[in-house]
């Protein structure tokens, strides 16, 4: 096996709390600054780091993971007991989980992709990753995609906020120009007022009990407040309600949504209902053209998403297992490549020179064809023995078997040994880029 | 010839419906759908061929039957489609309209030519082709509508009963449909109301009666007071649920109108030119 292979030390949501996760993770110049740095270890190949706010993960390609490893415990002794390291294959795999969002706190999330992306793109503006970075995040990148077009991981969706949006979306397509109405300044009622955003949501209208915090609500969420009073006019204009408040009962009855359906003239009207206990009555769907759900709903369809998730998760690692074991054959493959390449080198130099003596001493008594003879013959006997080599080699390589290209560079005494042991000091990653290719 | 190019549209129509139904069920794939939507264009123009050639062939009098009237209806429903994609880009909308081009088609392509046996000197009118043209593509329209309003039937019970599964996620959504339907209702009411008094005119220069109760236009008089009295329902907020099913309704009725009525008596619009 080769001294050079993946290391990877780092922390994530799984291992480390936020409070370590913090200290460690880093963005813009600083990153780029310890890329600098762990690219001028001697023992260092090829290096780069994914920091994210879930996980900060430090791969490094070359002979030992003590950088990585010094990485974290200068940035914060107390990481030290929270990092995991994998090397070799595991690694690789590790890596492939993460860019299919296998590892992620929220299964099939999408962000996670990009975030590797841009990790590869700062290492590799930073000169720190090299062909073997490349091909491996490459090959990262096509497994995550697989995973995502080959099963649902990704599909569904995986918070109460987000289920509101998709409802609100089916019902009406676009927000721009409806009114979106806050009753009750709760705090998720807020927040999914802002995920509304995405809909094209402009006018967005806050009522409260309280009228203080219902103005605090409004500046915060840019709409305007209006006085509790005015509850059953707001009800028939608006489009969407989203109901927090902490009354104890149904704020908004069936009579009060039935009072303003005239006004409404079948004007779709959806009840978002965040609150426990429930603010908003069930019954409120039996009037037509009103859709009412509350936070159950909601919750069940994220519970739901989990769940298919977890099922389409197994499926996923089968992929990146594969993927993951193909891509350590291509690299056994192309470490047979040079030595096949020089062993035909040298054969075809051997041969040449042999032509050319055999030539010089009985040329003149030759003609045309008798030279071109003596050539081809040179090349079948070249041809003939070397067919056998090159062909358990090729077997070699795609078998995973990394010790026969070293074996035949020794019994044929080729000088450019790609795999040489003692290859730990000068240009390491210049060697071990040119090994790879 | 005609024969021969119809067959050739029907096969392509039942790939473009295959690819819209299989988009609708694997909405992962847009390149079927474009695929589809490429076949349906191809289908369409090979169509138009057949209508051509059947044209010169029969002298166009083959839409007076069931089974031409059929295939200018097919027609007008996939040029309709067309013209809506190219505006709203649904392609799940294709997969409600499109079969219902090929089970249209389908029946056309048995049975042999099904021509008048003698041209009465009557019909050769001016009026005329204005007057079945406006019928069918009103017709067209309101089919279009029919089916969106179906698709709005079909995704409110899921948005109302809390079923988030594949339908909800395939469907448009409502408004978009809401709105969709009424667009196409208003088109084809303007193209209904053109059919019903160019019928009036002609009917009045070939036989000297402009209106004769016959059981077609009975139907077709109701279906269009039901359209416009749905334009005008809309006109002050009327929304949503009902508006589907009245579109529904206003389709069973100009449907029956068209296919039913003619065949069983044997009115002027049933073939009968005296």
């Amino acid at each position: 096996m080769s001294a050079r292979e993946l290391h990877l030390v780092g922390l994530s949501h799984k291992s480390a709390p936020i409070e370590v996760r913090e200290k460690v993770a880093l963005s813009g110049d600083a990153l780029r600054d310890a890329l600098a740095e762990l690219k001028g270890c001697p023992d260092v190949g090829e290096a780069f780091v994914i920091s994210t706010c879930n996980r900060v993960e430090v791969y490094v390609y070359g002979d030992s993971a003590c950088r990585a490893e010094e990485f974290f415990t200068k940035r914060s002794p107390a990481a030290a007991g929270h990092l995991y390291a994998k090397r070799g294959h595991e690694a690789v795999r590790h890596l492939f989980r993460v860019a299919a969002s296998l590892d992620s706190l929220v299964v099939g999330e999408q962000q996670i992709l990009g975030q590797v992306k841009e990790a590869y793109g700062v290492a590799s503006a930073a000169g720190a990753a090299g062909s073997y970075v490349s091909r491996l995040c490459n090959k990262a990148f096509a497994t995550a995609k697989r995973v995502r077009t080959e099963t649902d991981i990704g599909r569904g969706m995986t918070s109460a906020s987000q289920v509101a949006v998709d409802l609100v979306a089916k019902i009406f397509g676009d927000l721009k120009g409806r009114m979106v109405l806050l009753v009750g300044a709760g705090k998720m009622g807020a927040l999914s007022a802002k995920a509304l955003e995405v809909l094209g949501a402009d006018r967005i209208v806050v009522t409260n009990r309280s009228a203080q915090r219902g103005q605090d609500l409004a500046t915060e969420v840019g709409g305007v407040f209006r006085p509790w009073e005015e509850l059953e006019t707001l009800l028939s204009e608006a489009a969407v309600a989203i109901v927090s408040t902490g009354a104890p009962t149904y704020v908004i009855t069936k009579e009060l949504v039935k009072r303003t359906l005239k006004a409404r003239r079948h004007r779709s009207l959806a009840l978002i209902d965040l609150a426990v206990p429930r603010n908003v009555d069930p019954a409120c769907s039996d009037l037509e053209d009103v859709y009412a759900y509350d936070i159950d709903d909601l919750d069940k369809v994220v519970a739901a998403t989990h769940e298919a998730r977890r099922g389409e998760a197994q499926r996923a690692e089968t992929i990146v297992e594969a993927e993951a074991i193909a891509f350590a054959k291509e690299r056994e493959a192309r470490a047979a490549l040079p030595v096949m390449i020089a062993l035909r080198r040298k054969a075809a130099a051997v041969a040449a020179a042999e032509v050319a003596r055999t030539l010089a001493r009985t040329g003149g008594r030759l003609d045309e064809r008798g030279r071109e003879s003596v050539e081809a013959m040179a090349q079948a006997i070249v041809n003939k023995l070397l067919h056998l080599p090159t062909a358990r080699l090729k077997q070699a390589a795609s078998d995973g078997d990394s010790a026969l290209p070293g074996v035949v560079a020794e019994l044929f005494g080729i000088q450019d040994e790609p795999q040489a042991q003692g290859d730990r000091s000068g240009t390491g990653a210049a060697r071990a880029a040119a090994s790879e290719k | 010839m005609s024969s021969l190019l119809l067959r050739v549209a029907a096969a392509v129509y039942v790939a473009a419906a295959a690819g819209f139904v299989f988009y609708f069920a694997r909405p992962k794939h847009p390149r079927v759908a474009s695929l589809a939507q490429a076949a349906l264009a191809a289908g369409f123009a090979v169509h138009a061929g057949a209508i051509g050639f059947g044209c010169a062939e029969f002298g166009g009098l083959e839409f007076f039957t069931l089974r031409g009237g059929a295939i200018f209806f097919a027609w007008l429903l996939a040029a309709g489609f067309l013209l809506f994609q190219r505006f709203y880009r649904m392609p799940s909308v294709g997969a409600f309209v499109v079969p219902l081009i090929v089970m249209l088609l389908i029946p056309t392509l048995f049975g042999a030519l099904n021509l008048p046996s003698e041209i009465p000197p009557v019909v050769k009118s001016r009026w005329l082709p204005v007057h079945v043209s406006a019928s069918f593509a009103g017709l067209a329209c309101f089919a279009l509508a029919a089916g969106v309003a179906a698709m709005y039937l079909l995704q409110e019970r899921e948005v109302k009963g809390k079923r988030f599964g594949a339908l909800f996620s395939r469907l448009p959504p409502l408004e978009s449909l809401d709105r969709l339907n009424h667009r196409l209702v208003r088109i084809g009411f303007v193209l209904f109301t053109v059919a019903l008094v160019t019928g009036v005119i002609f009917s009045h220069h070939a036989w000297g009666r402009a209106w004769e109760w016959d059981q077609k236009q009975v139907f077709s008089l109701a279906a269009w007071l039901l359209y416009g009295a749905l334009i005008q329902l809309r006109r002050s907020g009327w929304h949503g649920r009902r508006n589907a099913i009245l579109t529904l309704v206003g389709f069973a009725i100009v449907f029956v109108s068209f296919v039913g009525v003619g065949q069983v008596s044997g009115s002027r619009h049933g073939g009968s030119y005296k």
